[in-house]
């Protein structure tokens, strides 16, 4: 491995990382398919709705920036009786620890691949928020990147953004 | 769930039959990690499972059951787990001769090859990272008991 740390961008190659760590996750622990369309990238803010979603921070040396899994109730009840069994009722707490895992396999995969090739990404502690329809904001100052997966019909999605770390001289001018 | 096939082939699934005597103990604080990993076992005909949600759990259960004469053979261990982490239980334990054939193995997401090395080093029989299909889970069970009859053979155990 070099020393020379490469600068993470929102590009295909990133987007490649985190469809092959979603279908990988879903297949693996759920044995499921799920297909996925093209990314899309913008800048500035943007708002995601969802019902449950799982939350990590991430920094590179100059790079600040969120990853979101976001997922509705239908899709996280379709998914967990595969492995608590279909006569199982999904309760919310089971809900919440699937979405949460699956946070953490997918991220950690992700940076996983990106370490491998000298990124030196950091993750930050996980965490879910949940609520019917609940907005995900997210403030930041630079582009985001949504890419969107399909398990038959319903739809769930990652969503990345990142910015420039502000430096103390910025910090200062303010 | 597709899990590994052990009908068709006599010698698989003697190897099953092998296992299904194994004590296994699951630590990891996600429900879905711990329900996923006894679904995988009862495919290897493995019944006797029990399971803790954090360190300290495991510690406690790790113990009784020596206690009781009924030691684990397999604990599984998520890295990343409330009150005491899985690699501290781990060390905890592999500094304690009398655990020395109990088989500990790191199931985790965390894939970083220096943190892999370090449960290595600290004593780890195995190391598998999430996500893991039943199918290769399945194959790793039959590893991790190779080692424990290598293990029990030179220490004169229940193998023979």
């Amino acid at each position: 491995m070099s020393n020379v740390q490469k600068q993470l961008s929102l590009d295909d190659t990133l987007a490649r990382d985190i469809i092959t760590a979603v279908l990988r996750s879903m297949r693996e622990t759920f044995n499921i398919e799920v297909t996925t369309a093209p990314p899309e990238y913008g800048d500035g803010m943007v708002s995601l709705v969802g019902d449950i979603s799982g939350i990590i921070g991430l920094v590179q040396q100059q790079l600040e920036g969120t990853m979101i899994l976001c997922m509705t109730n239908e899709t996280v009840r379709d998914i967990l009786p595969q492995v608590i069994g279909k006569s199982v009722p999904v309760t919310h707490e089971m809900a919440v620890d699937a979405v949460g895992e699956l946070t953490n396999m997918i991220f950690g995969q992700v940076k996983n691949d990106l370490n491998q090739r000298d990124y030196q990404i950091k993750l930050g502690i996980p965490c879910v928020v949940t609520g019917r329809g609940h907005f995900v904001c997210q403030f930041h100052r630079g582009r985001y990147m949504i890419v969107p997966f399909n398990l038959d019909g319903r739809l769930f999605q990652v969503y990345v953004a990142t910015h420039e770390a502000r430096t103390e001289s910025d910090s200062n001018k303010q | 769930m597709e899990g590994f096939d052990s009908e068709q082939d006599p010698q698989r699934r003697s190897n099953v039959s092998q296992l299904a005597n194994l004590r296994v103990l699951i630590a990891d604080d996600h429900f879905l990690i711990r329900q996923f990993v006894r679904n995988t076992l009862k495919e290897s005909k493995i019944e006797n499972v029990q399971t803790a949600a954090d360190g300290s759990e495991a510690i406690d259960l790790v113990q009784k059951s020596k206690l009781a004469g009924q030691p684990y053979d397999i604990v599984f261990l998520d890295w990343n787990m409330p009150t005491i982490s899985g690699l501290e239980v781990l060390s905890y334990f592999r500094a304690k001769p009398e655990y020395a054939d109990t088989a500990f193995v790191m199931l985790t997401a965390e894939s970083e090859q220096q943190n892999i090395m370090k449960a290595i080093k600290a004593g780890a029989t195995s190391y598998i990272v999430k996500p893991v299909s039943p199918a290769d889970l399945g194959k790793k069970l039959f590893e991790i008991n190779e080692w424990l009859k290598r293990k029990r053979q030179v220490s004169g155990g229940i193998f023979g």
